[in-house]
This record gives C-alpha cells, sequence and structure tokens, in this order.
C-alpha cells in the first residue's frame, strides 16, 4: 500500500468522523462557517486531501474518490443541518425577547385640526344638501339695497336696530343723515343670497349659503364678525307648513331624532308668517326622565339654557310677498320659505366652547385639541 | 317692555295667572323673558299710627317713636330724619320679620334703649326707590294701623319682562297687551279707564282761528250719573293756546290742553309704586302722569310749564339749521333741519317725540301747564333720536308707529289723572290741529288664502273671522269674493292679506301648524358649487398637517403696514375701534398674528392655515373686489419622531403647497419669483405657478418672513408663509378631468448615480433638465439623494448626488447603450453649466 493511500484514508478518517458533534459545538453562524471552512474550505482538509487524489493508485482511485464525496456530503448535510438550527435560534430569541414599549410615540403625518366653524358650516350644509337644496354663496360687502331694501326693510326703520351695521367709508349713502340703498354695508345677515339667486334665475329654487356676517356688538356673548346660514326655497304652493316639516327635519337629523323642537313666532321683515325655531337644551335634555327630580334639578342648573330648557337655533318664515315683488318674482304665482341660523353659537354647543372669543383668537392650544 | 299684571286685570277681565299669560304671549310671538315678582315676603310689616315721638337719651341722630299697630303701642328706635307728627301713617316692620332685602328684624336694644320692630324707607321694603326716610303715607293712601302694608297698598304684582319685536308697538302700553291677551284667551276686550276731568273750567273757550276743538268730555259716550266739578279760570292765563304745524308732512295731529292751578309735589305713594315696579323714576305729579298715561296706553305725550312758553302758543316746524335747545337730560344739542321741534313764538321747547326741553320743563311752583297729545312721523322720530343718540321711551314709540286714533283717550285719561292727582282744572275743549287723517289700511282677504298660505285645510271661516275681528279688525264681504278688512290703527303693520295669514297662524299658535314634506328638484349644475371645490381645498390642507384658522377679516391698518402687505384697502366709516377698521387685503397678518399668538403661549411651533376672502378697492356695485384666497404658515421646529428637529425652512413651506396640490391633483410649480412682495424674505421665496394644461400662471408666493416684517411682530422664530389665489385654483378643480394612468413598463430599468460639482449658482433644475435633454427619452427620472457643502468640495461650490433611471419600454437596456448615454450626460452638464464629476 502505497504512502499516498495511507495518508489519504487516514485523513478521510478523520474527517468522516462526529462531524455533527464538532459543529454542534459552533455557537454561532461565524464560528460554524470557521468550522465548516477549516473542514471543507478551499484552504480546508478536505480541500487538502483531495489534493493527492492524482497521487492514488489507479486500482484505488475510484473507491477512495466515492469515499471522499460521502465525506464530503455527509460535512455539507452537517452544515446545513446547524445552520438552520442557528437561524432558528437567532428567530426563536427574537420572538420571546423583549416586548416593544408601543406606547412611545407613533411617526405619521397628522392632519390638522378643523376649526369647529367650518366644521359645523360643512356639516349642517350637508344636511340642507342631503334635503335636495344646492349650496351657494355671495359677496359680504353688500349693497344696502340687497341687504335691507330688497328685503323689505323701509329707510329708517326700526328693524334695523336689531343689526346695525358697519358702512364702507365713502359708501355710507345719500339718504339724509346716511344709509339708503346706495349705501355699502358689511351683510348683516346672509339674507341676500335670495335676492342675488332670484335675480339671476327663475324659479323653481332651492339654496343654502354660508357666510361671514357682521353686526355692530362687541360683548361677552356677541362678536361684531359671526358667521350664518342662510336658505329659502321657492315654488308653487309652498306652505308655511312645509317650512316646519323641512326644518324640523333638519333640526332632528342634526340634532338627534329624539330632540323637541319648539316653533313660535316671532317677526323679521323679509318673512310673513315669521317664527323662530327652538330645540330642547342638548346640554340638559330636559326630554330625558322629563319632570324627575334629576331632570328637574339639571335644567335648573343649566347655564347652556339660562334654566329654560330651550335653545333658540334658527329664525325662518314663508317669504314676504315684497321680496318676490323686488326681484320681479310673482307672489301670486310663487311661494316660498326662508330661514336664518348662527353658526357660532352651534359650534360652540358642539364642542363645548364656553368662551366666544376662543373662536377668532386661534391659540394653536385650542387648534391642537380639534 | 315691563308690564304688570295686576295693571293688564285692571284693564281687561283676565284672570290668567302670570305664568299663564307669559306662556300664551311667548308663544303669540310677544316673547316673556323673566316673571318678577314684586311684594313678597312683607307678611309681618303692617300699616301703623305715629302717636308719639321724643328725643332719645344719648343719640342725637336717633329718636324713639310710638306707634299704634292696630292692637296695641309699642316704641321703635327710628334713625330717620322725617318721623311725621302724631296722626300719620308709617310701615312697621314687626320683630321677627325677615326683609326682602335679607335683613332680619329683632327686638333689640339701639344705644340703650329697646326697639320693639322698625320703621321702614320704601327701598328696604324693596317696593320703591326712596331711602332718604321712612316711608309716610299720604292722606289719599289707603290702609288703617294694623292692616298688612301689602294687602293695603296692593303691593304684590308680578312683572312680566317682554322682548317685543318692533313690529308690534300696540304692545308697548299695558292697554294693547290687555287687548291682545283678551285675544289669546278668547275673551271680549271692553277696556275699563275713567276718562273723565273731575275738573272743569266754568267757561267755554273758543278754538284759535284756524284750528278745531277737541272736547274733553265725549259727548259720544257719556258719563251717565258722573259730573265734573266746575272752577272758575284763572284771570290772565289763557284757556287755549294756538297751535300750528308748520311740517304737516311729520305731525299730523297735535291736540293741546290748558290746565290751571296745578298743584305739582310728590305723588301718593301708588303713584310711585307702580312706576317703580316697572321700571321709571317718580318725579312730581305732573310728570308721573305723563308716564303713566304712557305706559297705559303707549301713547307718549308731553306737559309743558304754559307760563314759559313765549306767546303762549305752540309751532310744530323744523329746525333752523344751528338752533340749540337745552333738554331734560340735561345736555344742549344743536339741530338739524332735518330735526321736528315743538316751538313756542320764539324757540324749540322740545324735540318732538323724542324729548322736552328743560327751560319750559314742569318743576315745582308750576301753576298752569299745556298738555301735549300728538302724532310724529315715526322716521321723523327716528332720525331725530339716532342723529342725537337719545333713545327714550318717547322716541322708542313713535318710531314704531303709535295708535293715531288713541289721541283723544290718551288726552282724556291724562285730564282724568290730572285733575285727580295734580288737582289741576282742566280747560273744558283742546285746541286740536290735525293736518291729515291717517287712514285706515283696508285689505282684500280670501279665507281660502288663509288656508292655503298655512297649509292647513282645517281652519274654518268663522276661526279666522273670530281672531281677526278679536284683534281689532272690521270685516265686510269683498268686491267680488272673500272678504274686505278695514285694519285698525292701532296696528300698523297690518298692511296686506299676509299679515292677516300670520295674525291667524299666530293667535291659533305655530305648533297647531301641521307639518308637511317636499322635496326641491335638482339641478344638474349644482353639483360644481363654489363652497364644494373650496371644501376639497380644505381638505387636502388638513390632511397635510395644518390646524385651521378663522380669523377676523377687519384689523387695523397698521396691521397691514406691519406685514408689508397691500395698505389699499376698504376702509369702514363707523368701525367699533381702531383694531378692527379695515377690510383685510391679505390672510397674512391674520396668520402672524396667530404665530405671535403661539408664541406668547409657549407653542412656538406649529402649522396654520386658512382659506378666506381678501377684500381690495375694485369695480363692481360695491367697489369691492372679494376673492378667495388659501395662506399656509409654518414656524419653529420641524416635527420629527423624537425630540424637535431643525427650524422650519423655505422647503417646509414649499413641500406644504406641493402636498396640498398633490391632493387636490392638480400640478404646481416653484420658481424664482419675479417680484417677491414685501413681506417675504428677498432671496429666500418662491412665485407658486399653477400648471392647467397649456397655461401656467402665478398664483401666489411662498418663502420665509421677511426677516424685518418678524422683528416687527417680536417673533421669536422665522415663519415660513404662503399665500395664493384661490379663484384660478377652484377653476382649475371645476375643469379637472381624473388622471390618467400609463401602463406599467416589461424592460428592466437600469440606475446610476452621478456625483456632479457645481457652482452655487447652477440650480436642480438646471441640472435635470440638462441631464433629460442629453439623455432624451432613455431618462425616466433624475432624483436627488444628497446635497454637499465643504471639504473637499471647493468654496463657492456644491455637490449633488443623483440618482439617474434609465429605461428603454421597447428592449432590455444593454450596459454599453448606459455607458454611452450617461458620457453623453456628463458631457452635456459639463459643457453647459460646468460640472465636474466628483472624485
Amino acid at each position: 500500500m502505497s504512502d499516498a493511500v495511507q495518508e489519504f484514508e487516514a485523513g478521510l478518517a478523520r474527517l468522516g468522523g462526529d462531524v455533527t458533534a464538532t459543529f454542534a459545538a459552533c455557537i454561532d453562524e461565524n464560528a460554524l462557517r470557521a468550522e465548516n471552512a477549516k473542514l471543507a474550505g478551499p484552504q480546508g482538509e478536505l480541500t487538502a486531501l483531495l489534493k493527492l487524489m492524482p497521487k492514488l493508485p489507479g486500482d484505488r482511485r475510484k473507491e477512495l474518490g466515492q469515499r471522499a464525496n460521502q465525506v464530503k456530503q455527509a460535512i455539507q448535510s452537517a452544515f446545513d443541518g446547524r445552520l438552520a438550527a442557528i437561524a432558528r435560534a437567532i428567530r426563536e430569541a427574537e420572538l420571546s425577547g423583549p416586548q416593544l414599549d408601543v406606547s412611545l410615540p407613533g411617526r405619521s403625518v397628522r392632519p390638522g385640526g378643523q376649526h369647529p366653524i367650518t366644521k359645523t358650516i360643512e356639516e349642517l350644509l350637508d344636511v340642507f344638501a342631503s334635503l335636495g337644496f344646492e349650496i351657494s354663496e355671495s359677496r359680504e360687502i353688500e349693497l344696502a339695497e340687497y341687504n335691507f331694501g330688497r328685503l323689505g326693510f323701509p329707510p329708517d326703520h326700526p328693524a334695523t336696530d336689531m343689526q346695525d351695521s358697519f358702512f364702507v367709508k365713502g359708501r355710507t349713502g345719500s339718504a339724509a343723515g346716511g344709509g339708503g340703498d346706495d349705501a355699502v354695508v358689511l351683510r348683516t345677515h346672509a339674507t341676500a343670497i335670495q335676492v342675488h339667486e332670484m335675480l339671476a334665475r327663475k324659479p323653481p329654487m332651492a339654496v343654502v349659503a354660508s357666510g361671514t356676517v357682521y353686526r355692530r356688538d362687541d360683548d361677552a356673548t356677541h362678536s361684531p364678525m359671526f358667521h350664518q346660514i342662510d336658505g329659502f326655497l321657492v315654488d308653487k304652493n309652498v306652505s308655511f307648513a312645509h317650512l316646519k316639516g323641512v326644518l324640523t327635519t333638519f333640526l332632528k337629523r342634526t340634532f338627534g331624532a329624539d330632540v323637541p323642537v319648539r316653533f313660535r313666532p316671532s317677526y323679521f321683515p323679509f318673512v310673513e308668517p315669521g317664527g323662530e325655531l327652538d330645540i330642547g337644551c342638548t346640554f340638559c335634555r330636559p326630554w330625558v326622565e322629563a319632570g324627575s327630580e334629576a331632570q328637574i334639578a339639571r335644567t335648573l342648573a343649566c347655564r347652556t339654557c339660562k334654566q329654560t330648557g330651550w335653545i333658540e337655533v334658527l329664525g325662518c318664515g314663508s317669504i314676504h310677498p315684497v321680496v318676490f315683488e323686488s326681484c320681479g318674482v310673482d307672489p301670486n304665482e310663487w311661494s316660498g320659505f326662508a330661514w336664518g341660523m348662527g353658526i357660532d353659537r352651534i359650534a360652540m354647543l358642539r364642542h363645548g366652547i364656553r368662551d366666544i372669543r376662543m373662536l377668532y383668537e386661534n391659540d394653536i392650544r385650542f387648534l391642537d385639541q380639534l | 317692555m315691563k308690564a304688570s299684571c295686576n295693571w293688564i286685570r285692571e284693564i281687561a277681565a283676565i284672570d290668567a295667572s302670570a305664568s299663564e299669560m307669559a306662556e300664551r304671549l311667548t308663544r303669540a310671538g310677544l316673547e316673556v323673558e323673566a316673571i318678577e315678582r314684586v311684594g313678597e315676603g312683607l307678611d309681618r310689616v303692617v300699616i301703623a299710627e305715629v302717636r308719639g315721638k321724643r328725643a332719645h337719651p344719648t343719640k342725637d341722630k336717633l329718636s324713639l317713636v310710638t306707634v299704634f299697630d292696630g292692637k296695641g303701642t309699642r316704641e321703635v328706635v327710628c334713625g330717620a330724619p322725617n318721623v311725621p307728627a302724631p296722626g300719620a301713617r308709617v310701615v312697621l316692620v314687626d320683630v321677627g320679620a325677615v326683609l326682602p332685602g335679607g335683613l332680619r328684624i329683632e327686638s333689640r336694644e339701639v344705644a340703650g334703649v329697646r326697639s320693639e320692630g322698625m320703621l321702614a324707607s320704601e327701598k328696604e321694603l324693596g317696593i320703591g326707590a326712596d331711602h332718604e326716610g321712612i316711608l309716610v303715607l299720604g292722606d289719599d293712601d289707603p290702609g288703617k294701623p294694623g292692616a298688612r302694608v301689602d294687602e293695603a297698598l296692593d303691593l304684590r304684582d308680578e312683572i312680566l319682562h317682554l322682548s317685543l319685536t318692533p313690529n308690534r308697538p300696540d304692545c308697548l302700553g299695558h292697554l294693547g297687551l290687555a287687548r291682545e291677551l283678551s285675544v289669546l284667551f278668547g275673551e271680549p276686550f271692553a277696556p275699563r279707564l275713567t276718562l273723565l276731568p273731575s275738573k272743569l273750567m266754568s267757561v267755554l273757550p273758543e278754538a284759535p282761528r284756524g284750528t278745531a276743538a277737541l272736547p274733553v268730555i265725549d259727548s259720544g259716550t257719556g258719563h251717565s250719573g258722573e259730573t265734573a266739578s266746575l272752577v272758575a279760570p284763572v284771570d290772565g292765563v289763557p284757556m287755549v293756546a294756538p297751535i300750528h304745524i308748520a311740517a304737516p308732512d311729520r305731525c299730523a295731529r297735535y291736540v293741546g290742553t290748558v290746565l290751571q292751578r296745578v298743584v305739582v309735589g310728590p305723588s301718593p305713594f301708588w303713584v310711585r309704586h307702580r312706576l317703580h315696579t316697572l321700571g321709571q323714576r317718580s318725579i312730581d305729579r305732573v310728570v308721573d302722569v305723563t308716564n303713566l298715561v304712557l305706559l297705559e296706553l303707549g301713547h307718549p305725550i308731553h306737559a309743558f310749564d304754559l307760563d314759559r312758553l313765549d306767546g303762549h302758543r305752540i309751532e310744530v316746524r323744523l329746525a333752523r339749521e344751528g338752533e340749540r335747545i337745552a333738554l331734560l337730560d340735561g345736555t344742549e344739542r344743536t339741530l338739524t333741519a332735518d330735526d321736528l321741534v315743538i316751538a313756542d313764538a320764539s324757540k324749540p321747547i322740545a324735540l318732538a317725540g323724542v324729548m322736552g326741553g328743560s327751560e319750559t320743563a314742569v318743576r315745582p311752583g308750576t301753576k298752569n301747564v299745556l298738555l301735549e297729545v300728538a302724532w310724529f312721523d315715526p322716521r321723523s322720530v327716528r332720525r331725530t333720536s339716532r342723529r342725537h343718540a337719545i333713545h327714550t321711551e318717547s322716541s322708542h314709540r313713535f318710531e314704531r308707529g303709535v295708535d293715531p286714533s288713541g289721541i283723544p283717550t290718551a288726552q282724556r285719561r291724562a285730564l282724568s289723572l290730572l285733575t285727580t292727582l295734580a288737582e289741576a282744572v282742566s280747560s273744558p275743549i283742546g285746541v286740536d290741529a290735525e293736518t291729515r287723517r291717517i287712514a285706515n289700511a283696508t285689505i282684500s282677504l280670501d279665507p281660502d288664502y288663509v288656508r292655503s298660505a298655512i297649509g292647513d285645510a282645517s281652519i274654518s271661516d268663522v276661526e279666522s273671522r273670530t281672531i281677526l275681528e278679536g284683534l281689532g279688525c272690521a270685516i265686510s264681504p269683498g268686491e267680488h269674493s272673500g272678504w274686505r278688512i278695514t285694519a285698525p290703527l292701532h296696528r300698523p303693520d297690518l298692511t296686506r292679506a299676509i299679515d292677516l295669514v300670520e295674525e291667524v297662524a299666530r293667535v291659533r299658535g305655530y305648533d297647531r301648524v301641521p307639518t308637511a314634506l317636499l322635496r326641491p328638484e335638482p339641478r344638474p349644475e349644482a353639483a360644481s358649487s363654489r363652497a364644494l371645490l373650496v371644501r376639497q381645498v380644505r381638505r387636502a390642507a388638513l390632511a397635510t398637517g395644518h390646524h385651521e384658522a378663522v380669523n377676523f377679516t377687519f384689523l387695523a391698518a397698521s396691521d397691514l403696514t406691519r406685514a408689508r402687505v397691500s395698505t389699499e384697502a376698504v376702509a369702514l366709516a363707523n368701525p367699533l375701534s381702531e383694531e378692527r377698521s379695515v377690510m383685510r387685503t391679505s390672510l397674512v397678518p391674520g396668520l402672524l398674528a396667530n404665530v405671535s399668538r403661539a408664541e406668547r403661549h409657549q407653542r412656538p411651533r406649529g402649522r396654520i392655515f386658512e382659506i378666506g376672502r381678501r377684500y381690495l378697492p375694485g369695480n363692481g356695485p360695491t367697489s369691492v373686489d372679494e376673492t378667495a384666497s388659501l395662506a399656509i404658515v409654518a414656524f419653529g421646529a420641524r416635527d420629527q419622531w423624537l425630540g424637535e428637529g431643525p427650524s422650519v425652512d423655505f422647503y417646509d413651506g414649499k413641500g406644504a403647497i406641493e402636498g396640498v396640490f398633490a391632493s387636490l391633483a392638480l400640478t404646481v410649480e416653484h420658481r424664482v419669483p419675479a417680484n417677491v412682495p414685501g413681506w417675504l424674505h428677498p432671496r429666500r421665496a418662491a412665485e407658486i405657478v399653477l400648471r392647467a394644461g397649456e397655461d401656467a400662471r402665478v398664483i401666489g408666493h411662498v418663502g420665509e418672513i421677511h426677516p424685518d416684517v418678524a422683528d416687527a411682530h417680536e417673533l421669536v422664530t422665522r415663519p415660513v408663509i404662503a399665500e395664493l389665489d384661490l379663484e384660478p385654483v377652484l377653476v382649475a378643480l371645476a375643469a379637472r378631468a381624473p388622471k390618467q394612468v400609463a401602463a406599467l413598463p416589461r424592460s428592466m430599468a437600469v440606475v446610476r448615480d452621478l456625483a456632479l460639482v457645481v457652482e452655487e449658482r447652477v440650480s436642480l433644475s438646471q441640472i435635470a433638465h440638462a441631464i433629460r435633454e442629453a439623455g432624451g427619452p432613455l431618462v425616466e427620472d433624475v432624483a436627488l439623494f444628497d446635497l454637499y457643502r465643504g471639504k473637499p468640495i471647493a468654496e463657492g461650490h456644491k455637490s449633488f448626488a443623483l440618482r439617474v433611471t434609465y429605461r428603454d419600454p421597447e428592449a432590455t437596456l444593454t450596459d454599453a447603450r448606459v455607458e454611452e448615454t450617461q458620457s453623453r450626460v456628463i458631457a452635456r452638464t459639463s459643457s453647459e453649466l460646468g460640472a465636474t464629476l466628483r472624485a
């Protein structure tokens, strides 16, 4: 037996030993690969052994070659097995590792907070849209003719006391002592939308508009600038009962189907019959367990409705024939109804805002909460 | 308006409680805001008679008063200066009583003397304003010693606090309220008022030429069994005063009646009490009567001191420009030729329907009076009242419309009270100057119209008729059909059929109006409503992390200057304050104020936007252009996961705009601006270009705030701010087509990184443009992934690290083609922009 055969066989015997145990001693992938390289890598023992092949006698070469190949496969298989085991152990360790602190802040682009005024306007307009009204708008700086005259406010009438107006410098009107149709005012209500729409097209029409309005009031409960939603409907054979039906539906959809609605007469020059709609106070909810001691105590402590149980939400009425006439619409053929509501107070009610000034300060600490 | 329930019940037969009245009035559109109870808590207060008085042994200011309380006598200590002589009646608060103000009366020693009760003032009892001394009853006041004061003096009452709409002047008096309540409770109305003077002059004078005489005794109704005592007129005092109306369009009727031998002095208790509970001050017997008549009938009247009228005559005329008058409120006013005045032969003595003059006012010592009962034009009174900023009980009623047919009643009621309370002797006639008769409105009404307008077929003709007649309407058959209705003069608001429909609906109650629904017919144009487009912009701004602000649209002119936005603003003629005197020309000042506020409140970082209008002097009927605008501000540290990032800069603002427009699916570009607005940093701003098809237009600007503007607002941060015109954006949104999608490429892309060193002046867009030009259609994308300045790059240079994506959609790219293209790209950037490959 040649030396080469002897050496080769010794090598195979060494390499064919318990490779699995050798690999099992390797605690991580690096150690495993290093061990594997020592055995089967290009600089490894097996490679060195295979370099002896040409020196082997021809009659043994095939058999020894096959045995070498078996050893190689055994090493490879032991390596693969150990590698998978190590990977699995790592995965197991990860899956059973420490709990993440889920209270740390998330990463995201946060949407901003929508202002309560625009949010309220959008939601209320959507209710009217669902009832079939078109959404429109018109100018804020308005001719007195559109804000007062065509809406049936007689010149010098005390009705204008209710909404003392801001006039534009240089356009205070040609009437004696100021005023008159040619004066330019900051609109005192969004009602001029009726005039604009009726002058622009023919009935039937059903329109709702929101907007900024202005009155010369500035105190704890009044802001000189505030917001309104005004709407109106003109068609044939529209009655006061339609007004009551449509607006009651609006109020119930907006404030809840169980909220009671009260309808009482009032006066606005551009409607007749005119009225106001109240809803049951949404803070003390006097209709819940009505008459019980708890309910009475709630209502008596309620600052929102001043203990009355009711909150005034909108003024309304059948459109006055004077408005139709001033807009070139025949009141004998057409009839309709109109309403207007202040948004600021509703927004305050909905968001629990106690001080009207907060609405227009835009304090970032306020906006953050929205 | 305050109304006494007792008084209402005196006038009309209404037995409803105060709360029933309030509920019914409110449901009929006459809102009762509160019910105030007066005269409560006086059950242990009695009338007592003074029997004796002696000085306190040690205290000068106190006296010891012996009073008889109906059962026995007792001694009380009293500190008032006005303890009357024995025989007079005062008011005794018994030991143990608690007064309305909370004061508990106990038997106690006052400076060593035991006091068994207390003698009280009106104010202490809560029944009057007088607190100078104890209440001493006059001879004409009722009540025996021992009687409970609240019962004897009729102190218990409920006061309704009404908030009346301006169309209902008829309810500005108890008579009108009694009439209204009678209708509401379905009772017939026959007012109970004494209209007979108790003392008349025994000589019948003649009315001066040109005027009529109004007899003060109504021969029509007669006062059976009642007679007035006749008294001889005073020598040398006129029995009538001539009246001339020189401004007939302003004054339809003026009745002047002379009263002689007037006794001016404090009013009896019931008058003082009644005025007090209704919020009025008692002055003297004559003035108090004019106020009683105003409160009772809603008709303002006035009393002049006849002896102070130059020429003993009245002229109703327009003031002469610059004429002056001293008024009862102590002021002196300069009048205009649009002010209606009452004048004597030489001077104005009253602002008609607004306020009397001080010179001719009734005062202690006044002997003879001229009583004015008139009807003035509402618009005239209103203009004068507004011009001089004088709002009185009188002007309040005249400007809303006083009942012209109520003049004789007002005159007779006043004379009845004056002759009784002020012991005056009335002339048998008033001088009646009437320039025109105010006509009743006549209205055609079809009862079917009532039903169709209200939408309630169940309203019967009888029901409508009963309501309208109850309100004072006279109904006769119409010419062809329906009714012809004559509206009463006390309801100037009833002029057309719809007014009567409202009355029927109102008196029946709106809770009885049925509900009906109807569905408007949809119009296709409505879908592109501007408001809905604005909403999309708002959504986009919110989604990109901005809070929404709503700022005041008016501000101080100095706010515009400080923010360096346009100062050509629409100014208000009558602002509430300088701080809110011009309309904004930009949303920038408002947002800067919001930033400033945030910094002051230790929240110096944030992102805010506002959508609102700008108001610029312009054309059109109002000479104002109102355009919608969007403004965005970012300030303070940039958001990062933990802690604060570096301060926001231009690119945060640009990114905000890009984010908003990306979410609107519109295309914008940012360019070096042709003109930088004054509020922006001249070198750190861009103009925003909206691209819609072939059309590209500058819609606004974005950039760092100008440092001087930041300083002027005392800002710590350097906000990045943008403002743009929303109008073209809304147009583009309305015209926007759905986004088109290309097929996905099947071939692989090849990505090559490229680091190019260029001079500072070379922009990324120039480099990207050069790469695309040189690379042609194979260049799919050029993205910057790093920007580096500093060693080893030479000063004044920067390095762009770019990732270029090459793709041939038709075929797989070979390395050779990519290399060849990349070489061209490098050569082009080098030749065109001086770029060199970074080593």
